[in-house]
């Protein structure tokens, strides 16, 4: 038999902090969108608009991401993080550069605090790659997890350098295009090139686990990975040297990409032995779902199709929400109660397991608040492409309403795991201690 | 669930003792999720115990093993503990037992 090590989990001062600012960024992002239901009636490029964007996919998601990353990357690539100090300098370089980036796009201010911004993702960006890299090459055995994972990686930091491109531009122009042209590949690299592959690697390891469901065969993650990238590249090539018509086909690869590794969730669900689903596995299935909308949408907008020019720019906002306040945030909700639960329990208790009667991770948190964080979720999010799609500010602002109740009941629900004290604990009893 | 040189009844006790041990993220003992391998007493009276855990890198490997030491000591005190983590075979679905399976579908 073959032994293996002890734990390999990183300090909690390491993750739990991630978990904090993101939550009061995903406040700050609905206190934002209260303010910003004039937005959604014209182009996407517009300050608020990019404010939004950037608490969301920088403040919120990524924080968010990093976190859980430094728990679970152990666990996929089955060895200890490389870093934690380059784990908790990416933490303060990726939250003053939130910050400062929302700071300048919401006041529209693109000189040095913009730069200075940009300057110090990327350096967040850098760090974070270092330690995914230097963990990758101590795992054990490399997996199409740990594909997926350093990839998405390498595909954030290209995200953060064009966008730091982006950022001098606004000042010293030097770029021969359009800004706009350039911020379609930085979204896409980062909406693709991050969050999807991040999320295909750590899901595909993380959803069968969670459902108690063994399944060996990974040829159709490994096509995922492929289609993903192929699409993603080519995209890129097309858009920066040719832009041909042909963006339909990368759409279409990318979607390939997204059904296998739906069909490969299927395969393990069939083999799944855990019937029961919690709030959290639940919220994960949402998003799911959630996730064919922009990957419908994205068929639409590289499509070119004759619509007016009024509807088109509603179905961009909808897309990019989709895909932000969509797939990933609903991921986020759920997820966050299937992680840090356990981080945070795993803490506090790990001393007293096997002496005493302990909770479990589910008994640490409000499934009461978490109900009803997933009611206000999927209605807020109706109401807002509702109103995008319609142009309504009343629709809008109600589904704004109900991304800020949404936010308040999940940070309350985090920060009372994060202040989770251990309680009086009863020792077990064994009777006497007959032994052979 | 396999026990080696020793009566059959304080194997028994010992698995009891480990039942004691819930997986957290499941919500069922190590023993009835499959998770203990084997169980032996040497002649140098050390027991001794392999266990696994669901996936390979999980985060509760190190609170498991502490815990399954900590438990066997304090139930068993005369004697010296081992516990081993093991890789191999992997865990599957296949070793829950069948009071596991009747837990699981119990939470359905």
């Amino acid at each position: 038999m073959s032994t293996a090590t002890t734990s390999n989990s990183p300090g909690k001062w390491v993750v739990l902090p991630h978990y904090a600012f993101a939550s009061l960024a995903f406040v700050a992002l609905s206190v934002l969108l209260l303010f910003s239901t004039d937005a959604f009636s014209g182009h996407y490029f517009h300050p608020k608009l990019l404010t939004l964007t950037h608490v969301a996919a920088l403040g919120w998601a990524t924080m968010l991401i990093f976190g859980a990353l430094y728990q679970l990357l152990p666990v996929v690539l089955d060895c200890k993080l490389y870093s934690e100090k380059l784990a908790v300098a990416a933490f303060a370089f990726l939250g003053v550069g939130s910050i400062l980036l929302a700071w300048s796009f919401w006041n529209f201010e693109l000189g040095w605090v913009l730069h200075v911004a940009a300057c110090s993702l990327v350096i967040a960006f850098i760090l974070f790659n270092i330690n995914v890299a230097q963990t990758a090459r101590k795992a054990p055995k490399w997996t199409v997890e740990s594909d997926f994972i350093v990839t998405s990686a390498i595909w954030l930091l290209v995200t953060g350098l064009v966008g730091l491109l982006m950022a001098v531009n606004f000042t010293t122009p030097f770029l021969p295009v359009e800004h706009t042209h350039y911020l379609k590949l930085h979204a896409h690299i980062g909406m693709a090139g991050w969050f999807l592959l991040l999320i295909i690697g750590v899901g595909s390891k993380l959803i069968p686990m969670f459902l108690l469901a063994h399944h060996e065969d990974t040829k159709k993650l490994s096509w995922s990975y492929n289609l993903i990238n192929a699409g993603l590249v080519l995209f890129i090539i097309d858009h920066l040297l040719f832009q041909t018509a042909l963006l339909p086909v990368y759409a279409a690869l990318v979607i390939g990409g997204v059904a296998l590794f739906l069909l490969y969730l299927r395969d393990a669900a069939r083999t799944r032995q855990r019937q029961d689903l919690d709030l959290g596995m639940r919220q994960t299935f949402v998003a799911l779902a959630l996730l064919l909308l922009p990957l419908l949408l994205v068929l639409v907008v590289s499509s070119r199709l004759a619509l007016p020019q009024a509807l088109l720019s509603s179905i961009y906002l909808v897309y990019g929400i989709s895909v932000f306040l969509g797939f990933i945030s609903a991921l986020i909700l759920g997820q966050t109660f299937k992680t840090l639960p356990f981080i945070v329990w795993m803490h506090a208790y790990e001393d007293y397991v096997g002496r005493f009667k302990t909770p479990l991770p589910k008994d640490i948190y409000s499934h009461a608040l978490l109900r009803w964080q997933n009611i206000s979720y999927l209605l807020g999010f109706i109401l807002l492409v509702v109103g995008v799609l319609l142009r309504s500010e009343q629709v809008i602002l109600a589904g704004a309403i109900g991304f800020t109740l949404t936010s308040l009941l999940y940070t309350a629900n985090v920060f009372h795991m994060l202040l989770h004290k251990v309680q009086e604990l009863k020792p077990f009893t064994y009777g006497n201690t007959k032994h052979a | 669930m396999e026990t080696q040189n020793m009566p059959e009844d304080f194997g028994l006790e010992v698995y009891e003792a480990l039942k004691y041990i819930i997986d957290p993220e499941v919500g069922i003992n190590i023993v009835d999720l499959g998770l203990v391998y084997e169980v032996s007493l040497t002649e140098e009276g050390v027991l001794a115990v392999d266990l696994t855990l669901t996936t390979p890198g999980c985060p509760m490997s190190g609170t498991i093993v502490t815990a399954t030491e900590q438990i066997l000591i304090k139930r068993f005190p005369s004697l010296d503990v081992k516990v081993t983590l093991v890789w191999s075979p992997p865990w599957s679905t296949e070793m829950i037992t069948e009071e596991g399976m009747r837990q699981l579908e119990g939470k359905s």
